[in-house]
């Protein structure tokens, strides 16, 4: 399986994906069910569109007074003791987090689920500070010793196969061969990641909201490796981006409802963790980092991208996501949300056109962020910046004066009509492209609805 | 009422048989129907790929085609265009005739539901339909609740379809996933746009049905070239060639 | 200009107009909300003991101990076999630990849970299997009303447990006891 971030358009990856069409519907079909177990937990609130509609108003509010709430949230956080840094990218992140560790002679940091930290590239920079990274979260687990980065950004290994994850785990941490049964393999990482929390000197985590009136950060997760690795060594750190503030504990409580969810159909994550201060005797960090989002937020459309609150519900619905796999995005961040979010960084430029702009993803969205909006908007960045994929900047202009032309739109379509309906299909393949390479050709109609209409209804 | 067609170009060159069924039916309805001369594209493979510059020609074109013609409603058998057009117009065009050509801009089944319905159908169809909710009908137009959205239900195609007598309505499964069209998609993308497409084609046929139905053109004409390529045992129809059949 | 001034300075310059919070007032659901706290309790895999009381529970915690198995308990009233070491590590044997919750939430089966009940934080994540007590009459309906009325001074920590540990990482799999406790059993009092 190809899991390299190389430079190939998503095209080209969504392919290679389709390829194994088996593969692709037990993908398809996994990630659906996510989408469906969404739908039943949604669709039992009778209060779920209105939770929406909340959750959008105050990412916006939140965001529209971002400084004044992050100052708060610093403030308050420094009067519980706990210690706030600011970085304006990853590199500046990466640095104060191993600047944190090495002054406490850090060998080992257990981690939870981040998707700041893998948009940082933070593991990479520490193993190369000789500290050893053990990543907790069990689908991270499984990608971390797989050497691969994850592939949806709630489920990191859904691209996996258990006998997959078998033979690693055999590979890996001596579990039977053969064997793939979840609950075996689950009971084994536990045990192994168990010593991987006792023996940690420190422990790191992302962040769900940052509640700025009381200075705490919420962090959820299912499995409860977070609090397993934060309330265990005596050094706490907390990466969360500028965008995870929220004003108060209600709004936090709009967010707790909808979140799991839209996720996974759960009422609520196992555990939701609140940390307003450090345990007896520890140190608690916060890094509060920027990374290219003060940018987004200098654009009235990109900006609502920041309500985003890393559900994951876009990818399970995305057709396209669920067809062409987590790898096929040239970012970090897969699905129709790594669009909004990722498409500037990605070299090939296909990213905004691996949608149908069929909006499912929008009306799934718990914070309303508006996803096809948004990817429709970065498609009109590439073409004013130049950067049209696909072809598009030579024939575009071209399809443009033609479908412009009455003469030549009515000569030319006439004309193909004519060869659709004379030539056989054989004869007509090699020229129909990538239509006809999987779909047949339209069958052509003898003239067009104008000439009928003048002819049957004509003055 | 009178009633001008606005034909979108996919419509006119290669499915003359949606426009054929929309005039027959609104006539039969007693509606008087004028075709505006000097239609052309409204513009959405352009500016869905984000060229505007390379759209505006057409898109202005296509309004002004429309501009200070004297009618009731404009209707048009094809939502995704419908839709296009609307926001074309307003993107290139803010005076008050542009807006006034937009407001009269209806999608024929939202028409049919909305502004004028049909008071009886007086011939049965005597088929199991499989609907095709085309992504912008429902989610920018209304046609249909999406199924993302929670709360009260609202389905017009369905509402309008169902009075024809015999006929039976079903659905396929994950019934409003996108067929993979999206324009340029089927092309740029063609084989993550051709397996949306297989599997949509093949739900259809899974349902029994003897007719896929739907009121995008575009979305009929994709599924059309899937349906014929996996040799599946149904056909495509738009709405309008069903309801002009029961009229 | 160090990060935090060039972040604050740019955040002066917003593109989108300046949106009002909104008024949160979502209407409870206050039918029958013990009820509503089990079959949500039962969704996210816990259990619910509605009438074995204090009582039912220590005579669990006996039968437990009786088997060699380790218990802790930090409940009023509720007596285990180990006390509250000096450091968090040393919980690493814990079979069983009894917590006091302060409130349930009814819509999804979660319970608060101050880190003041907890001896160290780790408590209801180290141990395998979890125990929580709630007083019947600290039920809500929603998260709205639990956020009022949750403590979290500064400093603290708090937790909204809903159900035992689980994960689903492998191939949508539902197991249940990935790293924090496998099982969860409520005693409403």
């Amino acid at each position: 399986m190809s899991t390299s971030h190389t430079t190939a358009s998503h095209a080209k990856k969504g392919e290679i994906f389709c390829q194994d069409e088996s593969r692709v519907d037990w993908h398809s079909k996994a990630l659906w069910a996510l989408r469906e177990k969404r739908d039943r937990a949604a669709g039992s609130l009778p209060e779920w569109e209105q939770l929406r509609q909340l959750g959008s108003e105050l990412k916006l509010h939140t965001l529209t007074h971002l400084g004044q709430y992050l100052e708060e949230f610093e403030q308050n956080c420094q009067a519980n003791g706990i210690q706030v840094h600011w970085a304006k990218d990853g590199v500046e992140h990466n640095q104060i987090v191993h600047k944190i560790l090495a002054e406490k002679q850090v060998k080992k940091l257990v981690k939870s689920k981040s998707m700041l930290t893998e948009e940082c590239h933070l593991n990479p920079y520490l193993e190369s500070h000789g500290i050893e990274v053990i990543d907790t979260d069990l689908g991270e687990r499984i990608i971390q010793l797989a050497k691969q980065p994850p592939s949806h950004i709630v489920v990191p290994a859904i691209h996996l196969k258990k006998e997959e994850v078998g033979d690693l785990f055999h590979d890996k941490l001596g579990t039977d061969a053969g064997a793939s049964d979840p609950l075996y393999l689950t009971r084994a990482a536990r045990a192994h990641l168990r010593e991987q929390f006792l023996s940690a000197d420190a422990a790191m985590t992302g962040v769900n909201m940052a509640i700025a009136n009381k200075g705490a950060v919420v962090v959820c997760t299912n499995e409860g490796n977070a609090d397993m690795g934060a309330n265990l060594p005596k050094l706490q750190l907390h990466s969360m981006g500028i965008d995870k503030v929220v004003p108060d504990l209600d709004s936090a409580a709009v967010l707790l409802r909808t979140l799991a969810r839209n996720a996974t159909g759960q009422p609520v994550t196992t555990y939701s963790s609140f940390y307003r201060g450090p345990q007896a005797d520890g140190e608690m960090h916060v890094i509060i980092v920027d990374n290219g989002r003060t940018k987004m937020l200098q654009d009235k459309i990109l900006a609502e991208a920041l309500k985003c609150i890393r559900c994951g519900g876009c990818l399970n619905t995305c057709p396209v996501y669920r067809r062409s796999g987590g790898y096929s995005y040239n970012y970090t961040i897969p699905g129709p949300i790594g669009i909004a979010v990722g498409s500037q960084h990605d070299a090939t430029n296909s990213m905004p056109w691996a949608c149908t702009l069929c909006g499912s993803c929008t009306h799934v969205c718990p914070t309303k962020v508006p996803l096809d909006k948004i990817i429709h908007h970065h498609r009109r960045l590439k073409a004013q910046a130049g950067q049209l994929p696909y072809g598009k900047s030579t024939y575009m202009p071209l399809v443009g004066n033609f479908m412009a032309s009455e003469t030549m739109l009515n000569c030319s379509m006439s004309v193909a009509r004519t060869a659709l309906r004379i030539l056989p299909g054989a004869l007509l393949k090699p020229f129909s492209g990538a239509w006809g390479k999987y779909r047949e050709l339209p069958v052509a109609p003898n003239s067009s609805f104008e000439a009928w209409f003048n002819k049957n209804r004509g003055q | 009422m009178k009633i001008a067609l606005f034909i979108p170009c996919l419509v006119n060159q290669m499915m003359p048989h949606v426009g054929i069924a929309t005039v027959e039916l609104l006539e039969k309805l007693g509606h008087q129907v004028i075709l505006p001369k000097g239609q052309t594209c409204c513009g959405q493979p352009m500016t869905n790929s984000g060229c505007f510059d390379e759209a505006k020609k057409t898109t202005l074109k296509l309004l002004n085609a429309f501009k200070g013609v004297e009618c009731d409603a404009i209707v048009c058998p094809a939502a995704s265009c419908l839709v296009a057009a609307k926001e074309n117009f307003h993107e290139f065009d803010t005076s008050p005739e542009a807006q006034a050509v937009i407001n009269k801009l209806y999608e024929l089944t939202e028409f049919l539901h909305d502004v004028a319905p049909i008071s009886a159908f007086n011939k049965p169809f005597n088929h199991k339909i499989s609907l095709q909710l085309s992504c912008h009908g429902i989610r920018m137009l209304d046609l249909a609740t999406p199924s993302e959205q929670m709360g009260p239900r609202t389905n017009k195609v369905e509402a309008v379809l169902k009075a024809i007598p015999n006929i039976e309505i079903v659905y396929p499964g994950r019934h409003d996933e996108c067929c993979g069209f999206g324009g340029t998609f089927a092309i740029d993308e063609g084989a993550v746009s051709a397996k949306m497409g297989k599997d949509k084609a093949q739900a259809h046929a899974e349902t029994g049905a003897k007719y896929a139905v739907g009121f995008d053109p575009s979305c009929l004409l994709h599924l059309d070239g899937m349906i014929r390529r996996q040799q599946l045992p149904i056909e495509t129809l738009h709405i309008a060639q069903v309801i002009n059949a029961a009229l | 200009m160090s990060s935090k001034q060039s972040i604050l300075q740019a955040l002066k310059t917003v593109a989108v107009e300046p949106q009002a919070m909104p008024n949160i007032d979502v209407s409870p659901r206050l039918d029958d909300v013990i009820g509503q706290f089990e079959t949500n309790l039962a969704t996210v895999a816990g259990t619910l003991h509605r009438r074995a009381g204090l009582e039912g529970l220590q005579a669990k915690v006996d039968e437990l101990i009786a088997q060699g198995l380790q218990v802790i308990s930090t409940v009023d009233g509720i007596k285990g076999n180990r006390a509250v070491p000096d450091t968090a590590h040393e919980l690493k044997d814990i079979d069983y630990a009894v917590i006091p919750g302060d409130l349930a939430v009814a819509e999804n089966g979660a319970i608060w849970v101050n880190n003041q009940n907890l001896g160290h934080r780790v408590t209801p994540f180290i141990c395998e299997n979890l125990f929580l007590v709630v007083e019947a009459d600290k039920v809500v309906a929603n998260m709205h009303q639990a956020i009022k009325k949750i403590g979290l001074d500064a400093g603290e920590f708090g937790v909204f447990i809903a159900g035992p540990s689980k994960t689903a990482d492998i191939e949508q799999a539902l197991v249940v006891g990935a790293h924090g406790a496998c099982s969860l059993n409520v005693y409403l009092v």
